[in-house]
């Protein structure tokens, strides 16, 4: 009898068992299903720069136009604040992440971290250093904008004057690859001097101060040469105030939309149009190949950039061609 | 206990031993379901919070990376890769008029472009000096004389040798700055190998047959104005 009831309630919280287990997993893939399969994280450096927001909302929109719940991050230039969303993007069962790094050698960690996870990661416009980590990386071809600016900025200048370079994030690839195509040119003409070269974090209020700086030792530059728009707007700021605005001319990168206006109003001499639309849009699109079952990616897509210049000004606005 | 034994009596053993043995089966058939069961649909899951490294791409991926040697890599090219292209090269005097007739579909069929790059040809002929500037040759192409294109003989810049070719994959190489490094090293090369034939001889009214890159433009330029800014890679002068 005791053996009987023994059975019979053994028997019974069996089938309760297996009756919760049933339930328990069919609640958590109700609530997980949708976030594993339609979360999607934008992850960026630093949205303190309009080129940035447009290239992360870009991103964001084109991943909600494919169906999938996107969310931006603010990586806020911090190597540190990058680590922190991807622990918790890995943690939280986002499906893919796209990507514009910190830092070229130091965010490969999180890339990897993500993988071993089986969360792919799409970089946008910042490369980073490792060929087996992210599963495409869509960059702008800096080297070959920035020689196109070298030769204009020869031909503005002439063989010989003296120049600043504000450097932008030296852990950035973007930063060298401008540099040296700009280099590649003007340092062909011993007459060109650079007189100062520092980087100011392709920061805008940085590039004021650091130019601010330069020019109390440097009174008698004819130029500029910014790694990107932010820095040239803030350098333009630093020349106004100076009193050498106009003189003194200033070149940019990246084809944000307040230097594309400078450069139509004569403020600023050129600038180079990345296209962080077609960017960003790849990115996502090959995000969604992915998630549907694609696995062949190139690692490495280049996109061409334009120089533009007062002559040509009319034809570029809204980042990117009219 | 009531409804089993309604005498209010012990059962005999050998009566309760058979449904025991049932009972028994039974719970063992629950279990084997169960832990079939939980076996594929685990209630919860264990996860390392210590990522492993991620598995290799391939062999390559796996050995250390070797210092890329850009003026070796170049070498080689120059050497071996791009005579061995030069066959493949469109003919200036079929690119010419394909270019003014209509300028994207010439770029769509005769050029080549990486991803979402910048387009080149890679483009052969010969032609005769018109005129001669500073860095550049102004040159009519033989079976295109209307057309007017330029041959750069001052300094090189830029991917137009490096990506003219349609040779190299940037996927190829270890990174962005490497691949670019390669484009000063073939750049180099130019200046040293063609150039000077070409400053020391190439005199108005000379004739020259060259293999070359040039980027594909946007559209025809105006009449009189060069067709294509070409980088020679091979120059012979007549």
């Amino acid at each position: 009898m005791t053996l009987r009831i023994f059975i019979r309630t053994l028997a019974g919280a069996c089938l309760l068992a297996l009756s919760l287990a049933s339930f328990a997993h069919a609640v958590a893939a109700a609530e997980t299903k949708p976030a594993a399969g339609r979360r999607v994280a934008v992850v960026v450096s630093t949205l303190n720069n309009p080129w940035f927001v447009v290239l992360a909302e870009t991103a964001r929109d084109r991943a909600r136009e494919l169906g999938y719940e996107a969310t931006i991050f603010d990586s806020q230039n911090d190597p540190a604040k990058e680590s922190q969303h991807f622990d918790n993007l890995i943690s939280s069962g986002y499906r893919a992440v796209l990507f514009n790094c910190t830092d070229a050698k130091g965010s490969v960690a999180n890339v990897r971290r993500a993988k071993a996870a089986g969360v792919p990661v799409f970089c946008m416009d910042r490369e980073i250093e490792a060929n087996d980590a992210a599963t495409s990386q869509i960059l702008s071809d800096n080297y070959s904008g920035c020689v196109a600016l070298g030769q204009y900025f020869v031909e503005q200048i002439g063989e010989t004057g003296k120049y600043i370079e504000l450097l932008g994030l030296v852990a950035d690839t973007n930063t060298w690859n401008r540099s040296k195509g700009f280099h590649s040119v003007v340092d062909r003409f011993p007459g060109l001097k650079m007189v100062a070269q520092q980087s100011a974090d392709f920061d805008r209020s940085k590039a004021l101060e650091v130019l601010e700086a330069l020019l109390q030792r440097n009174p008698d530059i004819d130029a500029v040469f910014c790694g990107n728009d932010a820095m040239a707007m803030g350098a333009y700021q630093a020349l106004l105030a100076a009193g050498k605005a106009g003189r003194v001319k200033v070149f940019g990168f990246d084809g944000a939309d307040d230097a594309v206006k400078a450069v139509a109003e004569g403020k600023i001499a050129a600038t180079v149009m990345q296209f962080p639309k077609t960017m960003a849009r790849s990115a996502a699109e090959n995000a969604d190949k992915y998630i549907k079952g694609e696995r062949k990616f190139p690692q490495r897509t280049p996109v061409a950039v334009e120089l533009v210049t007062k002559a040509n000004v009319k034809k570029f606005g809204d980042y990117g061609r009219k | 206990m009531a409804a089993s034994d309604p005498a209010g009596q012990a059962s005999p053993r050998p009566q309760t031993a058979p449904a025991a043995r049932g009972g028994l089966k039974a719970v063992l058939l629950v279990v084997a379901v169960l832990a079939v069961l939980l076996t594929f649909f685990p209630l919860f899951r264990v996860v390392s919070l210590t990522a492993k490294p991620a598995a290799p791409a391939n062999a390559a991926a796996t050995a250390a990376p070797a210092a890329f040697d850009a003026a070796l890599a170049a070498a080689k090219i120059w050497q071996t890769e791009l005579p061995a292209a030069h066959p493949r090269a469109v003919e200036l005097s079929k690119l010419a008029p394909a270019i003014r007739a209509n300028a994207d579909a010439a770029k769509a069929q005769l050029a080549k472009a990486a991803g979402f790059g910048t387009a080149y040809f890679f483009l052969r002929g010969s032609a005769r000096v018109v005129a001669r500037e500073r860095n550049l040759l102004r040159l009519a192409p033989a079976g295109a004389e209307s057309e007017i294109v330029a041959l750069r003989i001052g300094p090189v810049f830029g991917n137009t040798v490096r990506d003219g070719s349609g040779l190299l994959d940037v996927n190829s190489f270890p990174g962005l700055q490497e691949f670019n490094a390669l484009s000063a090293e073939l750049n180099t090369l130019v200046e040293k190998n063609v150039l000077p034939l070409l400053r020391a001889k190439a005199v108005v009214g000379a004739t020259i047959q060259f293999v070359g890159c040039a980027e594909a433009p946007e559209s025809a330029a105006d009449a009189g104005e060069p067709l294509l800014m070409i980088v020679p890679v091979h120059a012979e002068v007549r």
